[in-house]
């Protein structure tokens, strides 16, 4: 048991004022000739006092409500189910084009066969049918982050958010602002499950050094993992390619780069190379057995608000007393 | 308030004094009851001339009748002045005494009587007496001089010190009170005015005996102590008060009927015409 605070404690200084009904007699008085063969009726006696301590206790009780008394809640541990994922969904120009290899005259003809955008979307709505307790939040980037559709139960807008994004290339991919803009829709949101950022893309994108560390403290403050969903071709660099980064800029394939500077981040990260819609789907599953488990959490309780109890103690007596008014003798007559 | 008819108080006994009055007299003088017969010389009024008590004579005296005197007699009013009088309950209760005083006075008036009052609380009040005598203005000092009297005291033991201003004559002495008094206090007082004629006028408020309220909570404040009491109305506290009530009329009356006389009960407004059937032994 917590011990009783008191959210406006200055009030209780109006609590010696409760004494004055014992001052008054609150009732109507009636001049009386003589009161020395007035029958000694205890029951009156007590009722005297009775009132006054009820109209004591009314204004204490009410007094006590007014300076607001609660307890801490306290926090509990408790085990959450299910992910709040945001999903970062690439929508460049590159994301346009055909997921699988394809012939360079079709391809040339503008004939895309299937392209990795739509694939990405096709398996990503998949994963929310086959995830009903998660919550998803869907963040879409090219030039610039577009906040679609917020971290909420609403899954309707989540599917529509990912069925509205098309590859539209705007000449440069603002990858580390869509993840700023995923990250902050977890600020103010109790950890109750696991943080996790989806991000759908398929690189081609630098994040400066600047930028790194202030993605390292986003995740670290919101205890955020990252899964990156690498679509690409196959003749693509392999995220697994081992070259040395510290060459010089340019000379470096940038997803490796990227895989590299999410590796050094720290918070929990896995990569999945996907070319093919079948690798698409594999991918997901993964996710899916990765985020499954439960998460341990500290919920704080809310504080216990016991206000509301002496309101109605003070709603009680002020209706014994607005009875008590009503029977009052308005005249000394019949 | 309407027009009230005069009081015709009686008495059982002669006043004795020689001022012409509406009473039968000890004293000779002009009245019309026959006292005797005397020689012309004694009373050399020819008018009153017996001609049948002359002639039936041997030795040829002439005789006149005489008469009683038909004297006055004093009517003296003491009234309480103590803070219970005060009480307004459905009458103001010193208007009512005040209204009993003006009657008296009227009637003694035209009555030929002499009206004195007296008016004491705790102590007697010697800026507010009027000594008894024949006098027209009575009504008129009564409405001036009880307009602003001060009410209060928790006792009315002043009355005790009004018994030596009273004459030694025996008087007709009305006591305006509610008669909340001690134990033995009236008994007492009577016993001092023993050799005049008193009535007890003992004033009531209907609502402090069958018009209480039925329930409810209150609190009575006595106004001679100023002590506070919670009432919680209901039936089993009306019983007890109207007995209580009871006991207290009684206990008047028993004080009253050791000293051969019975109280006027005026209950709510004073009704003239019940004092006179007071006199008459009417009223129970």
């Amino acid at each position: 048991m917590n011990a009783l605070h008191f959210f406006k404690p200055e009030l209780l200084w109006l609590l010696p004022f409760c004494l004055l009904p014992l001052i008054s007699y609150g009732v109507k008085q009636f001049s009386y000739p003589g009161l020395e063969d007035w029958t000694k009726d205890t029951v009156s006696n007590l009722l005297r006092w009775g009132v006054r301590m009820l109209a004591v206790l009314t204004l204490v009780s009410l007094v006590i409500a007014a300076a607001a008394p609660f307890t801490e809640g306290g926090t509990q541990t408790r085990t959450g189910k299910g992910a709040e994922i945001v999903i970062v969904l690439d929508r460049s120009g590159s994301m346009a084009e055909s997921l699988e290899e394809q012939d360079p005259v079709e391809r040339a003809r503008g004939k895309v066969t299937l392209s990795r955008i739509e694939a990405s979307r096709t398996v990503l709505l998949k994963l929310m049918d086959q995830r009903p307790g998660d919550t998803f939040g869907v963040v879409v980037f090219n030039a610039s982050p577009i906040a679609v559709a917020p971290l909420s139960a609403d899954r309707e807008l989540a599917r529509a958010a990912l069925k509205s994004a098309e590859g539209n290339s705007s000449g440069f991919t603002a990858l580390h602002r869509a993840l700023e803009m995923g990250l902050d829709y977890f600020q103010d949101r109790p950890y109750t499950a696991t943080r996790l950022i989806l991000l759908v893309s398929d690189g081609d994108t630098k994040i400066k050094e600047e930028d790194k560390e202030i993605l390292r403290e986003r995740f670290k403050e919101y205890q955020a993992e990252l899964m990156w969903i690498y679509v690409h071709t196959g003749y693509d660099f392999s995220l697994e390619f081992e070259e040395d980064i510290s060459k010089d800029e340019g000379a470096v394939d940038p997803n490796v780069a990227l895989n590299q500077l999410f590796l050094s981040l720290g918070m929990p990260y896995q990569a999945f190379e996907v070319n093919s819609e079948q690798g698409l789907q594999r991918a997901v599953a993964e996710i899916g057995r990765a985020t499954n488990k439960s998460t341990r959490y500290e919920f704080r309780l809310p504080r216990q608000d016991y206000a509301v109890y002496f309101y109605m103690i003070a709603m009680l007596f002020l209706g014994v007393l607005f009875w008590l008014k009503q029977i009052e003798i308005k005249a000394w007559r019949k | 308030m309407a027009q009230q008819p005069l009081i015709h108080y009686h008495i059982r006994w002669r006043p004795s004094g020689h001022q012409p009055g509406a009473g039968h007299g000890v004293v000779p003088g002009a009245g019309d009851q026959l006292r005797s017969v005397v020689p012309l010389r004694e009373r050399p009024d020819p008018r009153r001339l017996d001609l049948r008590t002359s002639a039936r004579d041997p030795f040829k005296n002439v005789w006149v009748r005489d008469f009683y005197l038909n004297s006055a007699l004093k009517v003296i009013v003491l009234v309480d002045t103590s803070a219970s009088m005060s009480y307004i309950g459905k009458v103001n209760r010193f208007n009512v005494a005040k209204e009993v005083a003006s009657q008296l006075a009227l009637s003694a008036y035209r009555s030929g009587d002499a009206f004195g009052v007296y008016v004491a609380g705790e102590k007697m009040n010697k800026k507010r007496m009027l000594p008894p005598k024949a006098n027209r203005s009575a009504w008129v000092w009564l409405q001036q001089h009880f307009a602003d009297l001060k009410l209060e005291g928790s006792h009315a033991d002043g009355l005790f010190d009004v018994v030596p201003y009273l004459p030694q004559n025996p008087c007709l002495v009305f006591i305006i009170s509610d008669f909340r008094w001690g134990e033995g206090k009236l008994k007492s007082l009577l016993k001092k005015l023993s050799h005049h004629d008193v009535v007890p006028v003992m004033l009531q408020d209907p609502t402090e005996i069958d018009e209480q309220p039925k329930r409810g909570i209150a609190i009575l404040r006595d106004s001679e102590t100023g002590a506070g009491q919670f009432v919680w109305m209901r039936q089993s506290v009306r019983d007890q008060m109207s007995a209580a009530r009871e006991k207290h009329i009684k206990s008047v009356n028993s004080a009253c009927t050791v000293l051969g006389t019975r109280p006027f009960v005026v209950n709510g407004e004073f009704n003239a015409a019940s004092l006179t059937a007071y006199f008459m032994g009417k009223d129970a």
